[in-house]
């Protein structure tokens, strides 16, 4: 257990080194400015906006992390052949990989912890500038904690993005791990619609083949509660806590076969 | 490098720049670059593309599409030297509400402007509604959407039977406020007149929306405006002209039975036809277009 | 007593090509039996299999077929690798480290606490020479530089056996002077090194036993003074003051001659003639002894000889008698 978090450290502690954190710099600005320059130009949503910007950045800014280090993670050791060390010492291969997943979590969850925040105060200083009869009109209160459980699926879904990056990284080129993961993230987020084939198309074999490919594609889509939450639609909390089991499941489940692969490599 | 040359390299490059932003200056100045005038020119129609394309930023590419509605409003409403195009507010209003369809504002402000005469929107009620109705079946319970409705019936179509039926409706809604229901019977019994129009205003000034609250005061000055004409039409016909004379305010100060050139309620002084003697307002008064006469004879 | 290292049958086969794979043997069915407390040569020219052999023990790689041991547990054991070290060939580290940082998130996964890491990175950071450099990340090392935290980060743990892969590369002669007093330092400590290289001088100078392969397969293995012992070949004998008649007279007996300086010659003599003779017949013309030494084989002429030998495919016998020896 100490080896994996020893090892998920420095993979932490390269993220900072790589100057990750200045993605948190930008992030405040983009918010803060849209915050200032939003108020004339959409009568009265702006509330409404930067909730739906700082969710998004949120989710994008998590995204790129997720897959640009995701995809390194091993093949980035392998081939500089900083591995060879790493191995000879009392690490196992299943820890290592253990390590690595974990430490891009923890990077990402410093991320999204610290957006959470900002945009928190971002909506703390607008709710407070705004006058009562302006915020009774608000769906959802300015300072809502049920963005919350939006941003918790969202980190989940980091997670397995995450765990989609590794599974790849751990046997093919970096080019090739990120078209596969940003490919399998785009077509998860269309998911939804291979599950409701059957209203659209005639072919029995057409739909059972949606069906299939819905259940095995990661099922993004359903971690995207944004819109329900910005507009006060209630999420219910067994809805957030079935789909985190889900991608809890679905994250095991590749990092078993990760470990599996990976096990069993030759690093030539 | 040698000393001196990073600042000559310097030098060379802001100079190509410079340069640079001449020529695109000029090239404005000989091929100006117009707003986007008509719908052809909205590179995406379909909502259903957009979705696909904004992946699981839809919210994001709604308020994308919001901005830019009301900037397409505010400019065409604005704009000076020109026929004013609304083509591009129907479509703008309606990807924003297929990519987010529980953005009420988007729905309600469609009604109201969509509406519009021609001038101060396309004058496009029937589009309104298909929006509206768009709205309900994503919220079918929201009570606003049928009252704005039948406001559309109201006043841009003059069907206060179809008005009645859809406040009637809106008042069955949960959380409903009281003064809807009172409009049904109005509707029903007096439709046409500027009492019920004073109500139905005077129910939206109350209302959460900036904007909304915004219009209804303009529409309640508007009426106020109208009874002034009235009055002062009254007034005129009592008095008329000595032959030879035309009609204009002078004379009736003269007469002293006016103290001072009536002014309407955005303070333009009313006008009157000098050879007709009916009073007006005047071309120029913040309060027009104003809305048809015909239809808001006072009862 | 177990051996330190044990290797039986060891092979690696690689499938090469794109289309129509054909294996490639990498290693051929290696065997060798190291003991504790030796400094053992793992020599060889490149693409001899040296650096698999060594990815092979250290389970980077896995084998064909065959196996080995460290220390009487399997190859790729947990609890082994707290007793060995490994440095590998041309070693690449984080590149945004320290040498104090790489050393220490080492040290940490062996489990050390921080005051036994402290001392340990210091130590080790001072007996390779790395002064304030220590706190310069590792991107701006120089690849000697590089090659001594390598050479640290092996000995972290006191390891009883240590794998060192060309443990002179990219060190200048100082650098390579002082590595090779450590690998001595290393040995009378008692402990076990095997490592693999092409420079013979450092072999010659280092090691107890050497192995030489070539084309994956061992040529051939022993004590070094066995190898060599076998192999004089002749006399060198360095007079002074030769007169030219004298010169003159034992040159055709010679089969080199050499002039060192005016009047100082060397003198390469064959097997066949005594050297003793030809002194006394020198000294009698006046000349005077400087020094009388047997030609043995270097280990290099004994490896171009091993190397070509397994190379038209037969096998030397020495390799045969030298693998009895070693039984």
């Amino acid at each position: 257990m100490r080896t994996i978090s020893r090892v998920a450290v420095s993979v932490f502690r390269e993220s900072v080194r790589d100057r990750v954190p200045y993605n948190l710099v930008l992030f405040a600005v983009l918010l803060i400015s849209s915050s200032y320059l939003l108020g004339q130009l959409t009568a009265g949503q702006d509330i409404k906006i930067i909730k739906d910007l700082g969710l998004s950045a949120t989710s994008v800014f998590g995204l790129f992390i997720a897959i640009f280090i995701g995809i390194g993670l091993v093949s980035k050791e392998v081939e500089r052949r900083s591995i060879y060390a790493l191995l000879a010492k009392p690490v196992s291969r299943p820890q290592f990989i253990a390590g690595k997943y974990s430490g891009l979590v923890l990077t990402l969850a410093v991320n999204v912890a610290v957006m959470t925040v900002a945009m928190y105060c971002v909506l703390g200083y607008m709710t407070w500038m705004e006058t009562p009869e302006f915020k009774a009109s608000w769906d959802a209160p300015g300072v809502d904690p049920a963005l919350l459980k939006a941003i918790l699926l969202i980190f989940v879904q980091l997670m397995l993005v995450t765990a989609v990056a590794l599974f790849f990284s751990t046997f093919s080129t970096p080019l090739l791990s990120a078209a596969l993961t940003l490919g399998l993230y785009i077509v998860g987020q269309f998911n939804a619609d291979l599950r409701n084939f059957d209203q659209v198309v005639e072919s029995r074999t057409a739909v059972w083949l949606a069906r299939a490919v819905y259940h095995v594609v990661p099922d993004l889509s359903a971690f995207d509660v944004k819109m329900q939450v910005v507009h006060g639609l209630p999420v219910s909390n067994s809805y957030v806590a079935l789909t985190t089991l889900y991608g809890m499941f679905y994250i095991g489940a590749l990092l078993v076969a990760a470990t599996f692969i990976f096990a069993r490599r030759d690093f030539k | 490098m040698k000393r001196g040359q990073p600042a000559a390299v310097v030098a060379v490059a802001a100079i190509c720049f410079a340069a640079a932003l001449g020529v695109q200056m000029l090239r404005d100045a000989r091929y100006p670059r117009g707003v986007q005038q008509t719908a052809g020119l909205l590179y995406l129609r379909s909502g259903e593309a957009i979705k696909r394309l904004s992946l699981e930023f839809e919210p994001l590419a709604a308020d994308a599409y919001w901005i830019r509605a009301i900037q397409h409003y505010g400019g065409e409403r604005l704009a000076q030297g020109r026929p004013r195009n609304y083509d591009l507010l129907y479509p703008l209003l309606d990807l924003t509400t297929s990519l987010d369809p529980y953005f009420s504002i988007a729905y309600r402000f469609g009604a109201i402007f969509l509406s519009e005469q021609y001038p101060g929107g396309p004058g496009r009620p029937d589009l309104a509604i298909a929006l509206l109705e768009k709205g309900i079946q994503a919220q079918p319970t929201k009570w606003q959407y049928y009252h704005d409705i039948g406001f559309v019936h109201y006043w841009h179509m003059r069907d206060f039977r179809t008005a009645a039926d859809w406040f009637q409706r809106a008042a069955n809604q949960p959380g409903a406020p009281n003064w809807l229901q009172p409009l049904v019977p109005a509707m029903l019994n007096a439709g046409g007149d500027r009492a019920s129009a004073r109500l139905l205003w005077g129910n939206l000034l109350q209302g959460d929306q900036e904007w909304l609250r915004r219009t209804a005061a303009r529409r309640l000055r508007q009426l106020d405006a109208l009874d002034a004409i009235d009055q002062l039409q009254q007034i005129v016909s009592r008095f008329p002209p000595s032959p030879g004379e035309r009609y204009s305010w002078e004379l009736l100060i003269r007469r002293r039975v006016l103290r001072g050139i009536p002014v309407d309620p955005a303070g333009a002084p009313f006008q009157i036809d000098p050879s007709t003697g009916l009073v007006d307002v005047a071309p120029d008064s913040e309060l027009q277009p104003m809305p048809r006469e015909a239809d808001h004879k006072r009862q | 007593m177990p051996p330190a290292i044990q290797i039986e049958e060891l092979t690696k086969d690689y499938a090469v090509g794109f289309w129509r794979k054909r294996p490639y043997r990498a290693l051929d069915r290696l065997s060798l039996r190291i003991e504790p407390g030796e400094v053992f040569g793992f020599l060889g020219p490149n693409g001899a299999g040296k650096t698999t052999t060594l990815k092979l023990l250290m389970q980077l790689i896995f084998p064909t077929s065959g196996r080995a041991e460290i220390l009487g547990r399997p190859v790729g054991d947990l609890q082994t690798r707290h007793r060995i070290g490994f440095l590998p060939e041309n070693p690449s580290f984080y590149d945004y480290l320290t040498a104090e940082e790489l050393l220490n998130y080492f040290a940490q996964l062996f489990g050390y606490d921080a005051a036994e890491r402290r001392k340990r990175v210091t130590t080790l950071l001072d007996r390779i020479g790395l002064g304030r450099e220590r706190r310069m990340q590792l991107r701006k090392y120089s690849k000697g530089m590089v090659q001594r935290v390598g050479i640290a980060q092996a000995l972290l743990n006191d390891p009883e056996v240590i794998f060192l892969d060309e443990p002179m590369s990219g060190l200048d002669p100082l650098g390579r002077r002082d590595i090779r007093s450590l690998i001595l330092d290393l040995r009378n400590q008692g402990r076990t090194i095997f490592f693999s290289s092409h420079i013979l001088a450092d072999a010659e100078a280092l090691c107890s036993r050497v192995a030489v392969v070539a084309g994956g397969r061992l040529a051939a293995a022993g004590s070094l003074t066995d190898i060599l012992a076998f192999e004089v070949r002749g006399w060198e004998l360095v007079v002074s003051d030769l007169s030219p008649a004298a010169l003159q007279g034992v040159t055709p007996l010679a089969q080199r001659v050499t002039e060192i300086s005016p009047g100082r010659y060397a003198l390469e003599l064959g097997l066949n003639r005594s050297p003793e003779r030809v002194l006394t017949d020198l000294i009698a013309t006046g000349a005077r002894l400087v020094s009388l030494n047997p030609i043995r084989d270097t280990l290099e002429d004994f490896f171009v000889r091993q190397v070509a030998e397994v190379g038209t495919g037969a096998r030397a016998t020495f390799a045969e008698q030298g693998r009895h020896a070693d039984n």
